[in-house]
């Protein structure tokens, strides 16, 4: 693929050391990771483990210890220029509700530089939303919707959506994906996801960064991780040797153990029992309750 | 929501979809076939495995990317496919269910009686049906 080589020195984003505290409590404890382009990121933690102050700080809406770089530049000292090469849904995204569906695209086709009016009068076509309609008489999936929409509609080199699916049914949810794909995602863009509800996307995504308590616990392209770690449902005669092997997470589902390696060969894997590929919310379970990380055997 | 396995890499998974598509699809040259971008909005699967699905049928010779155009069948798509999917099915399918026959210990004539007979059935089948059309068409002539 030859998006790649291109790519190498061009991240989209890049954070080097990363720290936030609010009093106390240190939120974020010097993560380090990048984002090249094209790509769509998972960014994975329970609540609290800082995924929004990390996304905040991407943004420009806080400040932060450590060194952060945006499509090159610093983003709290120049949020306002970034924001035209950015776009962004928060979970706690609220629309103006006093206003009517065309008079919201009225208003981002004045305030944003890269906002395409056409384009979210196209995308808006597709749904059951019409211009005329006040904001707030729109469902909750509308909403989500009409909030796609607009963040489609501007040219932006990365997209941050946090919980964007949150409320939302299923056929919403696969429909939010479709979009994001279809409208979006081209090999000089680049998404960021926070999402609880991981097992749904976890075909989207090309990486996967998990966050506990400030840290980076994972940080990987998916190709890796089906490659580093592998699920095994144990051969019951071959138990004592599968733990020698020391698995990172084991569990007994009716009676059949099923256990999560970490860099164990595929060889041996295989002769454990039936070889599988660990989903994404298993690793979840896998890395996050284990007492230390597992970046100490990692690469 | 599952529509694929996890015993498999998710582009080789991706790729038997496109085969799928293709064997079973009347498609020719002329036409291009879906874009990575339908086929990954499609899938909910990101772009870059898509892509790598493809490449891997470029490399079997089945699909030809057109510059600017797309992806298209090769002149010779559905012969090469068609015995790439019987080598397949031969060396990965096949094994299994011969091991599968001998251990319910079937017999060749068992096999092939009940081929037979479903033939036979499916034969049946047919004939009804087709004594119902002609009722149908008679019915709706009168």
């Amino acid at each position: 693929m030859n998006n790649i080589a291109a790519t190498e020195n061009e991240n989209i984003v890049e954070a080097q050391g990363l720290r936030k505290k609010f009093g106390a409590n240190i939120v974020l404890k010097g993560i380090d990771f990048s984002i090249p382009t094209g790509r769509i990121y998972g960014l994975v933690g329970h609540n609290g483990a800082g995924k929004t102050t990390a996304i905040n700080a991407l943004l420009g809406l806080t400040n932060y210890e450590g060194k952060v770089r945006v499509l090159g530049r610093e983003p709290f000292a120049n949020r306002a220029e970034l924001m035209a090469d950015i776009a962004f849904i928060s979970d706690v995204a609220s629309l103006p509700r006093f206003l009517k569906v065309s008079e919201l695209l009225d208003l981002m086709g004045d305030t944003h530089p890269n906002f395409n009016f056409e384009k979210a009068r196209e995308l808006l076509l597709d749904t059951d939303i019409s211009l005329r309609s006040k904001i707030k008489s729109l469902s909750k999936g509308m909403l989500a919707q009409l909030h796609l929409a607009i963040v489609m509609a501007i040219d932006a080199k990365l997209l941050v959506l946090d919980e964007p699916t949150l409320g939302l049914d299923i056929t919403f949810r696969k429909k939010f994906y479709q979009r994001l794909v279809e409208d979006y995602m081209s090999e000089n863009r680049s998404v960021l996801i926070t999402t609880h509800q991981v097992d749904e996307i976890e075909f989207l995504l090309t990486d996967l960064i998990f966050l506990r308590n400030g840290e980076i616990v994972l940080d990987s392209t998916m190709e890796n991780i089906a490659r580093r770690f592998s699920q095994v449902f144990i051969d019951p005669n071959k138990l004592e040797q599968a733990r020698q092997q020391k698995p990172i997470y084991t569990r007994v589902q009716l009676g059949q153990t099923i256990m999560i390696f970490d860099g164990v060969e595929q060889e041996i894997a295989q002769n454990l029992g039936t070889l599988s590929t660990a989903s994404v919310s298993d690793l979840f379970v896998a890395l996050m309750e284990r007492p230390s990380g597992a970046m100490e055997n990692s690469k | 929501m599952k529509i694929w396995n996890d015993t498999q890499p998710i582009f080789i998974q991706v790729r038997q979809r496109i085969i799928d598509l293709i064997l079973a699809g009347t498609g020719d040259t002329k036409n291009p076939l879906p874009s990575i971008r339908q086929i990954a909005s499609e899938f909910s699967v990101n772009p870059l495995t898509v892509t790598k699905s493809y490449q891997s049928l470029v490399e079997l010779g089945v699909v030809e990317k057109r510059r600017g155009l797309g992806m298209f069948l090769s002149k010779d798509a559905r012969t090469i496919l068609l015995a790439h999917e019987r080598d397949n099915f031969l060396n990965e399918q096949w094994p299994r269910i011969l091991a599968q026959i001998k251990s319910l210990d079937l017999s060749l004539k068992d096999l092939m009686q009940e081929n037979a007979k479903q033939e036979n059935a499916k034969q049946e089948n047919a004939k009804q049906e087709n004594t119902m059309n002609e009722q149908n068409n008679g019915k709706q002539a009168k």
